[in-house]
């Protein structure tokens, strides 16, 4: 049951009207029961993993909490982490790593057979492994008191709007909305209507036209077009952001609409000038996870390395990232593409200071212009191994591009290529305004005859031109 | 020297910035450049400084400037 099929608007409307008859504890009782519902509506089995996870934390960080004996504390933390990611592990990464284990008892002249399971994975699987791990770490240093209340915690842990591709919220955060009396407004349900229909019409317009374009591209055998190439990498790259800030915005509706505060996960990232300010605005949630959790530890236990240290901590902390997003060595490439960008820019950052950059207001303009431009291109270039099928494809493709063959081939038509270009340049402009005026909510606040024009657009499009299918969120498979 | 003079010392020298003025209800979001690149390079300048060390579950619970101070004051006196 995505957010973008026919039956999810008719659960919805449901349980917002339950919601509405009910007082605060017994909404958060029917809010659990709804996300359990929804849960099952993909696969009920896994139902049980998601209450393994919930009562480990649970009694873990109640634990933690009730002991004086730092030596009890850490082993209740190190429990909580090595039941979680050994479920993550088991169900995600198994058959990669026994595949690839064979692979280099193989290379040294035995044969081995690797041990497959026939491994179905659990949606949603990463998101909220994080979002319980991160609780029982907060617990252990203090940062968060820990709830008695089952029923709560698993509400926080299986909140439908946030179960299958985050944000991953902090329990400092979200928590604390779900144990106090939330207040629902009219204002908040507009901005609420506002962010899924806006989310809704980067999903299927935006996205799933695009997703057309790159797949025809990433699904053909070679040889590669360079030309063919840079369009599929151009079309993933905002395929892969609507997809995900598509699915990240109707999740802060819904929570909007039912009351809660859902942080952004994604502020105007194609405008990032350098690889620090991408991460600050792409999946903000997860870079945040990430950092708190894998950089900080990493880079403390080897600060006294200095400048090398921190180098090997930001290398380690986006392989790992790769890793989070699928067991594959695209995305393991992808990762260490990030880190090693990070890496210079982490470098040259003192030495980009000092260039000076033009005075006037429109020579300033033009200079941003021309770095965001040219930054887009390091990120689709990660693109480009983050979709590639095979390690093989993403070089034979990056070839392709360098020998510089710009003929356009006929197998992709030039309808394609005029919907991309008109469709995004509708987006694009957008989110120049947003990102101009330095807010994503700035049409919903715009005059309302702004706000008719652009709402008969997108109504327009999702209409004529939005794929209608429930086609799949990307991110949902990470 | 007080710790919190003492402390402000050191953000000027990691920042390169005079104008600091710490406080405990202070953030990263406060200091311009307080980046978890940077942050490591205050934690290392604290330690030396104040001769101490920080464990990793010390400097983790830190939400604050003040959080710092306590901890750095916890581990002066004697």
């Amino acid at each position: 049951m995505p957010f973008n099929s026919l039956q999810f608007p008719l659960f919805f409307i449901i349980v917002f009207f339950l919601y509405l008859a009910l007082k605060h504890k017994w909404q958060n009782r029917l809010l659990l029961v709804a996300s359990c519902v929804f849960y099952a509506a993909w696969d009920w089995r896994f139902l049980g993993l998601v209450f393994i996870s919930i009562t480990t934390d649970y009694l873990c960080s109640l634990k933690i909490h009730a002991s004086d004996s730092e030596k009890i504390k850490k082993r209740f933390l190190i429990l909580s982490i090595l039941i979680n990611l050994s479920i993550l592990g088991f169900f995600k990464y198994f058959n990669f790593f026994s595949a690839n284990f064979a692979h280099l008892i193989n290379l040294f002249g035995f044969t081995v057979h690797p041990y497959v399971f026939k491994i179905i994975l659990p949606i949603g699987i990463s998101f909220y492994t994080f979002k319980t791990m991160s609780y029982t770490i907060d617990v252990y240093t203090g940062k968060t008191e820990p709830t008695s209340s089952y029923l709560d915690y698993a509400l926080f842990v299986i909140f439908f709007p946030l179960l299958l591709a985050g944000p991953i919220m902090r329990a400092g955060d979200l928590l604390a909305q779900i144990t106090s009396k939330r207040k629902l407004t009219l204002d908040k349900f507009y901005e609420g209507s506002y962010l899924i229909f806006w989310g809704l019409f980067q999903k299927v317009f935006v996205a799933d036209n695009l997703a057309r374009i790159a797949d025809q591209v990433f699904n053909a055998p070679a040889p590669y077009n360079g030309a063919a190439v840079l369009l599929a990498t151009y079309a993933f790259a905002f395929q892969i952001y609507c997809d995900f800030a598509g699915y990240s915005n109707m999740a802060m509706g819904i929570g909007k609409c039912l009351g809660f505060e859902i942080t952004l996960n994604f502020n105007l990232p194609y405008f990032a000038t350098n690889p620090q300010e991408f991460w600050q605005r792409w999946h903000i949630s997860l870079s945040s996870w990430l950092r708190d959790y894998l950089y900080t530890p990493i880079s403390f236990t080897l600060r006294r390395w200095g400048t090398w240290g921190i180098g090997c901590a930001l290398m380690a902390t986006f392989l790992l990232c790769g890793l989070w997003h699928g067991a594959g060595w695209t995305f393991i490439l992808w990762g260490a593409y990030w880190g090693a960008l990070i890496i210079i820019y982490s470098l040259l950052k003192p030495l980009l200071a000092k260039i000076p950059g033009p005075k006037n207001a429109f020579g300033q303009k033009l200079w941003l212009v021309v770095r965001v431009v040219f930054f887009f291109q390091l990120v689709c270039l990660g693109w480009l191994m983050f979709r590639a099928e095979s390690m093989g494809q993403a070089f034979l493709m990056i070839k392709s591009i360098l020998v510089c063959n710009m003929h356009m081939p006929g197998s992709i038509p030039g309808i394609a290529i005029k919907s991309l270009l008109l469709g995004l340049c509708f987006y694009i402009l957008i989110e120049a305004y947003q990102y101009h005026k330095s807010d994503v909510m700035v049409i919903y606040k715009s005059h309302y005859l702004i706000k008719a024009v652009i709402y008969y657009i997108v109504f327009y499009l999702i209409i004529l031109y939005g794929v209608l299918g429930a086609q799949e969120f990307i991110y949902i498979r990470f | 020297m007080e710790v919190r003079d003492k402390l402000n010392g050191i953000f000027h020298e990691v920042f390169k910035d005079d104008s600091i003025q710490i406080k405990p209800e202070m953030t990263a979001n406060d200091v311009e450049g307080w980046d978890s690149f940077s942050h490591v390079t205050l934690i290392v300048a604290i330690e030396t400084r104040f001769n101490i060390k920080f464990s990793l579950r010390e400097t983790m619970s830190f939400k604050n400037v003040g959080d710092m101070m306590k901890c750095i004051e916890r581990k002066i006196t004697p």
